[in-house]
């Protein structure tokens, strides 16, 4: 474990060297920010509310699920170049588990991110653009161990994905599909509430909507009372099924490797 | 002399083809992902207008419209120009740009010739399918006119995000590699995807006269849009990617002369 615990503090570190990409990452942030908030207060022009869903109520689901799609993916990359460059067969040699090790600097990546990017730039958000606090201190701290199961959830999806480096070379394509279901089918664009039933009734049984729309529709107060238990139960079974899917699909793809490296 | 770059870029286009074939999965993924990356943000458009009828004024297919531009503007960028995004770190951090300079042709134009993008043809692909769609929906006769001014407007937005990408990327001659700054100019372009009334007016100004990436959907769009006030700014659509275009490669010919090797 201890040994885990160090490779999130190196991250950590390594992080806080590249400074350039941290300013590039809050500006983008910030520009991404106006753009949502202008967007929808046109959207909100002519209107008060969408599917029972008032102006600020909307702004805060949409800046929420925003943070919160940056944090779902993430450790993915990692593990596909390492695969690709073949580096994997060494990193298998070493003295840890690559997948555990991969998931632990990511999470210290995660924390670093949180500190320095997500929290401050909610606090403005909350100054500057009518967001809303959780509409009980209940579904607020529902929300936390929602949010938790939904990285959790997203990150082992990427770890899938990334496995897939195995049998193509193009990582950006990959990434770039991945990244357009997950916007797609997570909710991490719109309430799942706005799109049309046969998307909805589909999208409940994906693992997408674990990731992103049900921790937020939590803290919204679109999913409560038993809706919001059940939807906390469906994250569970989500988490417990992509983790056995990816032990038995990286034991696949190991043998992958033995063949390869002769 | 330009036919000899016309031939040269010929053989570098069959180079790049060799390979796009030679790994076929991999060509149809990109082009598959770059469709699903463009089809969710329609997809997001259309879910939006389902509740509502008009944006600030402007219509499901006048907002298609601009989409499509943007998006075919951008495939030209994305197929022919991608290497732009490498210059600081496959080129300059590897120290592999000195090969570039010792060639007989001109750096520019070795460097952009070295890749032939070919996941930005999905762009393409949905880019012309958006505009298709929305076309007969605008309040506009199509005649031959009308085409040929489309036309130039999506070449012309195809080259404000070259010379946009251009300029950012030169700066990597004094500090290696700009990446992170040409990825967050670039995502200014986001802003451009809907009409630029919709903004606060320092941003707008902002995207018109400083970074123009107004020009390279909305304006050109409004063009085709009876009443949005705009039709006369949108003939300078030309003029700005020739403008920015020039002054991006007199950029370009500084941070050359400013550039020294990585050393070893």
């Amino acid at each position: 474990m201890r040994k885990y615990v160090e490779f999130a503090r190196v991250q950590m570190q390594v992080h806080a060297a590249y400074s350039a990409w941290f300013w590039a990452n809050t500006f983008s942030i910030l520009l991404r920010m106006l753009v949502i908030y202008f967007f929808w207060k046109a959207v909100y022009s002519s209107r008060t509310e969408i599917e029972g869903l008032p102006f600020e109520g909307m702004i805060t689901y949409i800046i929420i699920a925003m943070f919160l799609q940056m944090f779902v993916s993430g450790v993915g990359q990692e593990l596909a170049h390492t695969i690709k460059d073949g580096n994997v067969a060494i990193e298998l040699m070493r003295p840890y588990n690559l997948i555990t090790r991969l998931v632990a600097m990511d999470l210290g990546d995660k924390v670093i991110h949180f500190v320095r990017g997500a929290l401050p730039l909610s606090i403005l958000a909350f100054i500057f653009m009518d967001i809303t606090l959780p509409t009980s201190w209940q579904s607020g701290l529902l929300f936390f161990i929602s949010a938790f199961m939904g990285i959790w959830i997203g990150t082992f999806f990427d770890l899938l994905i990334a496995i897939l480096a195995f049998w193509t070379i193009n990582l950006w394509g990959l990434q770039v599909m991945k990244e357009a279901v997950i916007s797609f089918f997570s909710g991490a664009l719109v309430p799942l509430i706005l799109f049309p039933e046969w998307f909805q009734t589909i999208s409940l049984f994906l693992p997408f909507q674990a990731m992103v729309y049900v921790p937020v529709a939590i803290y919204t107060g679109i999913l409560s009372g038993t809706e919001a238990w059940l939807a906390l139960g469906s994250q569970v079974f989500w988490a417990v099924s992509l983790f056995v899917l990816l032990r038995v699909l990286w034991s696949i793809a190991i043998k992958k490797v033995t063949i390869f490296g002769g | 002399m330009l036919s000899r770059y016309i031939k040269l870029y010929y053989l570098f286009c069959k180079q790049n083809l060799k390979v796009m074939l030679e790994y076929r999965m991999d060509f149809l993924l990109g082009v598959l992902s770059v469709m699903l990356q463009q089809f969710a943000g329609i997809f997001f458009v259309k879910i939006v207008f389902d509740h509502i009828h008009a944006l600030n004024g402007w219509t499901f297919y006048e907002i298609l419209f601009i989409y499509g531009i943007a998006a075919t503007g951008r495939s030209i960028h994305h197929i022919f120009f991608d290497n732009l995004w490498t210059l600081g770190w496959q080129y300059i951090r590897p120290g592999k740009f000195d090969r570039l300079l010792i060639r007989p042709i001109n750096p520019l134009f070795h460097f952009i010739a070295d890749r032939l993008q070919q996941d930005g043809f999905g762009q393409l692909f949905i880019g012309i399918i958006v505009i298709g769609t929305a076309m007969p929906h605008l309040s506009i006769s199509w005649g031959v006119l009308e085409f040929f001014i489309l036309v130039v407007m999506i070449i012309a937005s195809g080259f404000i995000f070259v010379a946009i990408n251009l300029f950012f990327a030169t700066l990597s001659f004094w500090m290696v590699d700009s990446l992170p700054i040409v990825w967050t100019i670039f995502n200014l372009s986001d802003f451009a995807r809907y009409p630029l009334t919709i903004y606060h007016k320092g941003i707008r100004h902002f995207l018109t006269w400083i970074v123009p990436y107004g020009f390279t959907a909305f304006y050109p769009a409004a063009y085709f849009i009876e009443g949005s006030g705009f039709e006369r700014l949108a003939l300078l659509t030309p003029v700005v990617a020739i403008v920015s275009c020039i002054f991006a490669y007199w950029f370009w010919n500084r941070g050359l002369k400013a550039f020294t090797s990585t050393g070893s």
